[in-house]
């Protein structure tokens, strides 16, 4: 049999010939990342691109003749008319328009065979750019599932470029794509497409304006043109290169006129190229008649079901929590003992003095308590990441919609939303998907009020100190621990409600969202996508952690006590003691005294060094798990003038006060990174503090009037 | 003179206000411009048949091959004319 042409073609590069860097683009849900895995295995690099939180993907392959490739993986899209940062970024990619990203040589374009139609219309945008394209059909079983046939050769031949059947899921197909990427010479498109009539003189106009007063080159120019028309919202991101004032003006001055003739140059833009599409998608696939109700379609009648669907995600939700918080346990103690037997190695080799201290109370102690939680968050991104690959989290998002757009957000924060529940980090760096800049803000203003994993520690010790007898009914501990999650989540809603009405009021939420069908989980993807968050979960905690630990511990250290005094007494005099001082008038009508006042100063690092720093005030030797010894400290505590300090309101109190206080150092950093100001997470701070503040004093006080 | 028989109007409402399980032809979308454009390149367009399958507020409707999740607010967006009742 003989390969096809743009596969046997010799390869005549020179050996000097630089490696070309590709490109892949596709839509979201076409297995777009499961081929750049396919393609590059672990050889992959995730950064930034500076100055926007999008994730940068850079990956290399090999050629057949072992030479390496650059693959940029870009973030999935239905169109370079961008409405999201990520989307933005693939467009200003592509465009050239980044100064920290060259414009990639060539471009593979990954497209859903089953969806042939609308796949098309991304790859209609990018061929406008006259760079080498390698069209890739992914999912083709599925399209033959769905009764298609599509004519592979015949498409190739249309559109004058490479086109490769792929099954990237079972490594179908790769070899000739590899082949076709190795090729030195790939043909350009044979994309005749005439913009139509209505707009074609101002496409001609605004492109002679890019290339004289914008420095661009002709072929680019004509794209860019056609894509400023359909650019409605024009998402700007930082890091690409402003349009020229010339060039807006013409623009705008076209936009007035077709607006006061009543032309709707997008519409006719849009549909002038699904018109293309059509065209080439009758010669293309053939339709092998009607077929019944698909797995999927069989699937979706239960999981979306008003009824059913709730309880199949209720179902899935318990199970998510039940498996965060078992089989994280045996690994979470795992890293909590050898971090302790680093710390001690570490002391059994040096000599004793702070530096000693330094790094084993600060550095190890501090970013040990922070990397205790890894464990929970790689089970929640293999979760989040097995639902996703599933195509079950999109029904999740349907599903919660409805509900969530009574407080003005829309489904699709939901995820954000529930990762906060193990941390807010993850949760707060999943809100990129958000489309629609308020909503996304106000996802992230609240998702810290999901009561996370850090505070189970505080609500633990508290309930032990609240409920000390251990007779006390099961039920009763888990119910009171329930009533704080409830809190939080009301909380959160809440507050979502009052910022869409208010501080960022916006358009009712819209979401159009596509489900794709269900799939068996590609687990490779799901390691690999969770092996990532991870690191990216240390890089970015671990570094505040460590420098937070390191002030906090200074601030506990110094000044030094007279020598022979115990931790106790060390503490009480330190910074941290004199600040838990000068707190106590402040938090005094909550009921808590300056000792509190030094786990709420430490707890700012991270909430659960509140139960450790429990431990040194009232010098007891307690453990996260075992809080028996530290319960019998905290019960002996008292005021100067004997009160009993942690009764029963104040324990009370004190877990209102965690439930929405702004407790995490960590979580103030990556707001920061995320909305690129300090404005944000200081209001944040701000807010969830004061709130923590107003309604701790509420129940304090009215407990207190009620003969608490 | 023979009466004249009215031309055939197929019934014109919103897609939100087609019943569950009925199919209709999208003959026009109206309001904001960002999302029909967005509707457009996602493949609702004038003349695709689109057929709402179950959902309350959020609906969940197909299109050729592609399952959609469409909001209230979105689907309002969508004028279609009625092409095939729920069935029974």
């Amino acid at each position: 049999m003989a390969l096809p042409s743009h596969i046997a073609a010799p390869p005549t590069a020179s050996p000097a010939a630089r490696a070309p860097v590709y490109a892949l683009v596709g839509n979201p849900n076409c297995g777009k990342s499961t081929l750049f895995n396919a393609l590059t295995g672990l050889k992959q690099k995730v950064g930034n691109y500076p100055g926007v939180t999008v994730e940068k993907k850079v990956g290399t392959t090999y050629s057949q003749h072992g030479q390496p490739i650059t693959v940029i993986d870009l973030p999935g899209t239905y169109s370079l008319a961008a409405r999201s940062p990520d989307e933005a970024v693939t467009r200003d990619v592509l465009l050239g328009r980044r100064s920290d990203t060259a414009q990639p040589d060539r471009v593979l374009c990954i497209v859903d065979a089953a969806n042939l139609e609308r796949n098309l219309y991304l790859v209609h945008q990018i061929l406008d750019l006259g760079r080498p394209v390698i069209v890739v059909l992914n999912m083709m079983d599925l399209a033959v599932q769905a009764g298609l046939n599509i004519r592979v050769a015949r498409l190739e031949k249309e559109l004058g470029i490479p086109v490769i059947a792929c099954e990237a899921v079972n490594g179908k197909g790769l070899v000739e794509l590899r082949l076709a990427m190795s090729r030195p010479d790939l043909p350009l498109a044979r994309h005749a497409w005439g913009v139509p009539a209505p707009i074609a003189p101002a496409v001609s106009e605004i492109a002679a304006s890019l290339v004289e007063n914008d420095l661009k080159l002709p072929l680019i120019a004509r794209a860019e043109a056609l894509l400023l028309l359909t650019d409605q919202d024009s998402v700007r991101v930082s890091g690409s290169v402003p349009l020229s004032a010339r060039t807006t003006e013409i623009l705008q001055s076209w936009q007035k006129r077709w607006a006061a003739e009543g032309t709707d140059w997008a519409g006719i833009l849009v549909n002038s190229r699904y018109e293309a599409i059509g065209n080439l998608a009758t010669e293309v696939v053939l339709r092998a008649g009607t077929v019944g109700p698909t797995a999927s379609d069989k699937i979706d009648a239960v999981v979306t079901h008003p009824v059913w669907g709730w309880l199949v995600l209720g179902v899935v939700m318990t199970l998510l929590f039940v498996s965060i918080f078992t089989l994280a346990q045996a690994p979470m103690d795992w890293i909590g003992t050898h971090t302790a037997l680093l710390a001690d190695w570490v002391k059994g080799h040096m000599p004793a003095g702070d530096l000693r201290d330094l790094i084993t109370d600060g550095a190890i102690g501090g970013v040990g308590s922070i990397v205790t939680f890894l464990p929970q968050i790689m089970i929640l991104f293999f979760f989040i990441g097995l639902l996703e690959s599933t195509g079950y989290m999109a029904r999740a998002a349907f599903i919660m919609d409805r509900l969530m757009s009574r407080v003005g957000l829309n489904g699709k924060s939901f995820i954000p939303l529930l990762s906060s529940y193990a941390c807010a980090i993850p949760g707060i760096m999943a809100t990129r998907t958000i489309e629609d800049a308020k909503d996304r803000l106000v996802t992230i203003l609240v998702a810290p009020l999901m009561s996370c994993s850090a505070r189970l520690p505080v609500y633990l010790l508290m309930i032990a100190a609240l409920l000390p007898n251990d007779r006390v009914s099961l039920v009763a501990k888990v119910g009171i621990m329930l009533l704080m999650y409830t809190l939080g989540t009301a909380g959160a809603f809440g507050f979502a409600w009052l910022f869409k009405r208010t501080l960022l009021k916006g358009a009712p939420p819209l979401m159009i969202m596509e489900l794709p069908p269900y799939r068996l989980p590609g687990v490779r993807d799901v390691l690999l996508q969770m092996l990532e968050r991870a690191g990216i979960f240390l890089r970015r905690a671990g570094t505040v952690i460590l420098g937070i630990s390191i002030v906090l511990w200074f601030l506990a250290a110094y000044p030094k006590a007279p020598a022979g005094a115990t931790p106790t007494q060390q503490l009480a005099q330190s910074f941290a003691g004199r600040a838990g001082h000068a707190l106590e008038p402040v938090i005094k009508p909550l009921g808590f005294d300056w000792q509190i006042g030094i786990g709420l100063i430490s707890s700012f690092a991270a909430r659960e060094v509140f139960v450790s720093t429990m431990g040194v005030v009232f010098n007891a030797e307690s453990s996260e798990e075992n809080t028996a010894p530290l319960r019998d400290a905290l019960k002996a505590a008292r005021w100067p003038d004997g009160r009993v300090l942690f009764t029963p309101l104040v324990c009370l109190s004190l877990m209102i006060f965690y439930v929405f206080a702004m407790q995490c150092m960590s979580t103030i950093a990556v707001v920061r990174r995320e909305t690129n100001s300090w404005r944000w997470p200081l209001f944040q701070t701000l807010y969830m503090t004061g709130t923590a503040w107003i309604l701790t004093f509420i129940v304090y006080q009215t407990g207190r009037a009620l003969g608490f | 003179m023979p009466p004249t028989r009215e031309p055939f109007r197929p019934q014109r409402l919103r897609l939100t206000e087609l019943p569950n399980g009925a199919a209709g032809r999208v003959c026009e979308l109206v309001g904001q411009v960002e999302v029909c454009q967005r509707l457009r390149e996602m493949g609702v367009g004038e003349s695709i048949i689109i057929e709402r399958i179950s959902g309350q507020g959020t609906l969940l409707c197909q299109v050729s091959n592609t399952r959609l999740a469409l909001s209230e607010g979105a689907a309002q967006h969508i004028v279609v004319e009625l092409i095939r009742s729920a069935r029974p």
